[in-house]
């Protein structure tokens, strides 16, 4: 019998249906297994064609018992959506996690529809590089841009898993081999591609980290407005009280009056993330530039 | 901050504000297609003078009148007809057709598989919300079957179009499809039909809530958004009839692209042949 020295290794990927999460998680079990390792993989993905979300528990090492990853032990927590992301930061490991994140959003409706006004919430007005900076080891990136570039956005969890095996001990033959298994044949050599962009972004990344932070740059670009508190601009004779922005906000921080129109409960609880704004029929919501506080 | 980014996007700079607040019923999500059209071309920086607007008879026909740009609003069914002269005397503008299921698929239906054929550079965007709703909520081309209408009160019996598949086969260089709850997703389709150097078909699944919604009983205007993907039914159950699905609508985003010579450039390379096989004889 052989002796339990080393706790497992856990990864856990996370993203919306239809991201290729389970396939991520697939490549690093079988990769595992090939290497006669315990593998137990875990993962909910009931209701992902509907845009739900999806989660994948991977433990590895000489001896697995339980499939599931208790919070805050989490070693590499890949996130394929930003919003997924910070939802599962708090099972990342305090001292020595990974956290890998695609910066794109997914209007996520329904991964916050049952939440509860005041309950604690994992979502974070902070921008990519305030977040980068709170987790040990971090990176944002924007793996859909750069899978768009490449020619086919569905590659953008191949980056990520490109990301991921800089952080795991298997050699990049195996990664390949294992890869090819699982994508369908006629994407192998896009995988690939694909595969090597997240490679070498990592490269770049750690070599500029010293200079700028990628996630600073990647902040100018995509996210100017992420700062301070947001003003919100609402036009009451344009709105015709649907009801729409009030169910899909997933602060809960909309109220409908008596008189059907929408007003806001609490400033400080919105986090800009537009979904009123672009959900809005009547554009009776303008999300502005936010008031900077110096 | 890249450059196109560089004034914020404000709605209000785009829509004719003495007309609003615009007629559409309370949830319609007709207005959420025109916000992510307006922000597509914001980004593209499209100016207003360059855009030019046609559109149909109908909830969205009427969607187009609210923008602050050339609009043309015209007879029923034939956007696509008027669209095709204006395209071919200015190629300089950037013309967008507004259309609805019941004006492109059924009154227009001639025109927008010829459109379809010519290929000629102009974005089509057409929003299905399965009714006419303008005109009281008769049954659509694309109404699914067993859906209650005013036409069809014990439940509609007639096998829907595919509008994409339709504008597909019929020679369209550029097919799309998408659901106004995915709006960002939305826009991003929109820039790459006004950037798509030819005919660019766009169905948005859009949602009738006042009208089609309350008969049917699909609930208050959220539910009816949220429900919008869940409520499609993946090719492979086929076309049973037992429960009212949109059927055979599970597949969004780009769904064809095909190189194909553009015809504005076709028709003018023509011309200038003729004109000069003219001067020698």
């Amino acid at each position: 019998m052989t002796k339990i020295q080393e706790r497992p290794t856990n990864v856990l990927v996370v993203g919306v249906g239809g991201q290729g999460v389970i396939l991520v998680s697939k490549v690093l079990a079988q990769l595992c297994l090939s290497k006669g390792l315990q593998v137990k993989q875990s993962e909910i993905h009931g209701m992902a064609k509907r845009g739900g979300t999806v989660f994948s528990h991977i433990r590895f090492g000489p001896q697995v018992w339980s499939p599931t990853i208790p919070a805050g032990e989490v070693d590499v927590l890949v996130a394929l959506e930003w919003a997924e992301g910070l939802r599962w930061l708090e099972y990342l490991n305090p001292d020595c996690g990974t956290f890998i994140s695609d910066t794109q959003h997914i209007v996520p409706p329904f991964a916050c529809r049952n939440r509860q006004r005041g309950s604690e919430d994992t979502y974070a007005r902070e921008t990519p590089a305030e977040i980068i900076k709170k987790v040990p080891n971090g990176f944002a990136l924007d793996a859909a841009g750069m899978a768009q570039e490449l020619g086919n956005e569905r590659t953008s969890n191949t980056i990520l898993l490109g990301i991921l095996s800089t952080t795991l001990d298997f050699e990049i033959k195996d990664w390949e081999e294992t890869l090819d298994l699982f994508v369908p044949p006629k994407t192998v050599e896009l995988n690939r591609q694909a595969f090597h962009i997240g490679r070498q972004w990592i490269e770049n990344a750690i070599r500029t980290s010293e200079v700028a932070p990628v996630s600073e740059l990647y902040e100018q670009k995509f996210f100017p407005e992420e700062k301070g508190l947001v003003e919100w601009e609402f036009i009451p004779e344009w709105c015709k009280g649907c009801d729409i922005c009030v169910k899909m906000c997933p602060e809960r921080c909309l109220k409908l009056t008596p008189d059907q129109k929408v007003e806001i409960l609490d400033i400080n609880d919105c986090t800009g993330c537009r979904i009123c704004e672009w959900l809005c029929p009547d554009f009776a919501i303008n999300i502005r530039k936010p008031v900077f506080i110096s | 901050m890249s450059n196109n980014l560089s004034k914020e996007f404000n709605i209000r700079d785009y829509l004719r504000e003495d007309l609003m607040p615009h007629f559409l019923c309370p949830g319609c999500g007709h207005g959420i297609a025109l916000r992510a059209l307006l922000q597509a071309v914001h980004e593209l920086e499209i100016s207003k003078d360059q855009l030019a607007i046609v559109s149909g008879i109908g909830c969205s026909g009427r969607v187009g009148a609210y923008i602050d740009a050339n609009t043309f609003h015209v007879t029923h069914g034939r956007p696509l007809a008027f669209a095709t002269g204006l395209a071919l005397a200015r190629p300089d503008l950037e013309v967008v057709v507004i259309t609805g299921d019941g004006d492109s698929l059924a009154i227009g239906g001639n025109h927008l598989i010829h459109a379809c054929r010519r290929n000629l550079k102009m974005t089509c965007m057409m929003l299905n919300n399965e009714v006419y709703g303008m005109t009281g909520g008769q049954a659509s081309p694309t109404t699914s079957q067993t859906r209650y209408t005013t036409t069809s009160p014990k439940g509609s019996i007639e096998p829907v179009f595919d509008a994409c598949k339709l504008a597909e086969a019929a020679g369209a260089g550029f097919v799309g499809r998408e659901v106004t709850l995915q709006m960002p997703s939305l826009k991003n389709l929109l820039k790459k039909c006004l950037q798509y150097d030819g005919f660019s078909f766009l169905e948005v699944i859009s949602d009738c809530t006042e009208i089609f919604g309350r008969k049917n009983q699909l609930g208050t205007s959220p539910e009816m958004i949220l429900n919008q993907k869940s409520s499609m039914r993946p090719d492979s159950y086929g076309n049973i009839v037992d429960e009212p699905f949109r059927p055979n609508f599970m597949k969004t985003g780009v769904l064809a692209l095909n190189e194909r010579p553009e015809y504005s450039a076709t028709y003018r390379q023509h011309v200038a042949r003729q004109l000069k096989s003219k001067e020698k004889k």
